[in-house]
């Protein structure tokens, strides 16, 4: 199944389109909570028509600022009343210094930030009773590195016994601005931890950066190494198309979908035929 | 707390940077790649105030919008983990801080508040009012709409593009803010009088009669045929409006 990312540019086309028809819709759950009126019935009637999974943007996991109970509180409120099938945040901080900042920043990849962030990624799994997947971000500039990206990930994962949000284009995108190699990189992921994927377009904004937009067309080598990771993963995992800006046709946004899915469906029928 | 002290320095030298411009020296960062954080970053506020307050944005000079902008994400920590919000702060910021700007622009803090009110009667909560339709505008008890807000201003912010208000539009304005069914948000202008007409609705459903009766209590006089009138005329469009939204019986 693929979903997509819930925007109101095409909220009216998701309830009446013959043409976008994804399997679930995405939010974040701050863009929701406490909001009513207009939006909020616009989203009450796409929620009678589509599965939800939330994708939070504030909680600011990795941040050296204490939690924040509060908000984590409204978060559980909302996904009990949509009855969101996963929540997943991000493996990067937006508040530090009691601050927000509303954007994703790199945290340092050192062993104290490993045990930081497992910690209260445990907590946030008590706090919600539930497992939470922890999505990898696209970064632009490593930050006082003292360990491997992958070791800094590996190790959080297992430590916070936490499911895995592979963004197969931010992996994409950190290969090339960090020049590795994209596929080498997720065999070393502990895959059997994925329990959803993204993907999306970017910008390439120089001949050695590439900025995560999610405002373009998912390119082919993206498609390929998208592939590539279903083959290495071997099962079926939710896949949600993100598309935040520049939002084209519908049958445009429909055609990635179905693209996501065919190759999704292909990559395991091959898997299932060489084990037969 | 696992975290050392040099990892979160690290941490809080890249998100100071990303408000103020000012990078220390972070070990293994690249120099040329960290400006887009701050680049991304700063676009996401700006985008939400411009969105926000797209009448002062258009009101300010190109400069004047980039300064305060720049000086409110530097100077004040957002606290709302709801980036919708966050624009309140920016009013809340330019009020505390009695910015130069609005004293140039005397009308300032009225437009602001007026375009923050406007954002945030749209995007609130729904609440919920016990009432019925079944019922007549002149003897039932009326109900009002729970998502409202009375309004005061120096200016004539809801009336006039700003661009032409000075100072001797300077007076007292009354308005009540109100979302519709359909969701959009609806000003109307009112008078003292039924400002307090609003007031003696907000503590419960009152019918016609009794709001006059309360008006005069509280006044000590007796309303005329015109006083009368008046109140109903406001009362029949408050009711159109959805001001009003129903009866209880
Ligand atoms: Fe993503």
């Amino acid at each position: 199944m693929t979903g997509i990312g819930y925007r109101k540019d095409f909220a009216e086309e998701l309830l009446q389109s013959e043409i976008l028809k994804p399997s679930f819709i995405e939010v974040a759950p701050e863009n929701w909570i406490g909001v009513g009126g207009y939006w909020k019935k616009q989203f009450q009637k796409a929620l009678e028509q589509y599965p939800l999974f939330t994708h939070g943007l504030s909680l600011s996991i990795g941040s050296p600022d204490e939690l924040d109970y509060d908000f984590l509180y409204k978060v559980k409120s909302f996904l009990k009343e949509t009855s969101s099938a996963v929540y997943s945040e991000h493996l990067s901080y937006s508040k530090c210094d009691n601050a927000h900042l509303y954007d994703l920043l790199p945290v340092p990849f050192t062993a104290d930030a490993v045990k930081h962030v497992a910690e209260r990624i445990k907590i946030v799994q008590d706090m919600l009773e539930r497992k939470i997947a922890i999505e990898i971000v696209s970064y632009y500039s490593p930050v006082a590195p003292e360990l491997s990206e992958t070791e800094f990930i590996t190790t959080i994962l297992e430590e916070a016994d936490c499911e895995l949000l592979l963004d197969v284009n931010n992996v994409y995108v950190n290969g090339f601005n960090h020049q590795y190699d994209a596929k080498s990189f997720i065999d070393r992921l502990p895959l059997e931890r994925v329990s959803y994927i993204h993907m999306a377009g970017h910008e390439k904004v120089s001949d050695t950066l590439i900025i995560d937009t999610h405002g373009e067309a998912i390119i082919d080598p993206v498609y390929d190494l998208f592939e590539y990771t279903i083959k290495r993963i071997n099962r079926d995992v939710p896949v949600l198309l993100e598309r935040d800006f520049n939002i084209p046709e519908m049958e445009e946004l429909q055609s990635e979908i179905d693209r996501l899915n065919n190759i999704k469906q292909s990559a395991l029928k091959k898997i299932d035929h060489v084990f037969i | 707390m696992s975290l050392s002290e040099t990892t979160k320095a690290y941490q809080s030298d890249l998100a100071a940077y990303c408000r103020t411009g000012t990078l220390p020296a972070i070990p293994g960062i690249r120099q040329d790649n960290i400006t887009h954080y701050r680049r991304l970053v700063y676009n996401i506020v700006d985008d939400m105030l411009e969105n926000a307050y797209p009448l002062t944005y258009g009101l300010l000079s190109a400069k004047e919008w980039k300064t305060i902008a720049n000086e409110f994400f530097c100077n004040h920590p957002c606290q709302n983990p709801q980036v919708w919000s966050m624009p309140k702060e920016f009013y809340e910021y330019l009020v505390k801080s009695r910015h130069s700007l609005l004293i140039k622009y005397p009308f300032l803090q009225d437009l602001l508040w007026f375009e923050w009110i406007e954002l945030e009667l749209f995007m609130m909560e729904d609440k919920k009012a016990e009432y019925t339709t079944n019922g007549d505008i002149l003897f039932s008890r009326l109900v009002l709409n729970p998502e409202y807000q009375l309004l005061s201003f120096k200016y004539p912010v809801h009336h006039k593009n700003a661009r032409y208000i000075t100072i001797t539009d300077q007076s007292d304005y009354f308005a009540a803010a109100h979302r519709n069914k359909e969701g959009s948000v609806v000003f109307t202008d009112l008078s003292p009088a039924l400002v307090r007409i609003i007031e003696y609705l907000a503590e419960g459903p009152l019918s016609v009669k009794e709001l006059f009766e309360k008006f005069q209590t509280e006044y000590s006089i007796q309303l005329d045929n015109e006083g009368q009138r008046a109140i109903i005329r406001f009362v029949e469009t408050a009711y159109q409006q959805q001001l009003i939204i129903g009866f209880k019986n």
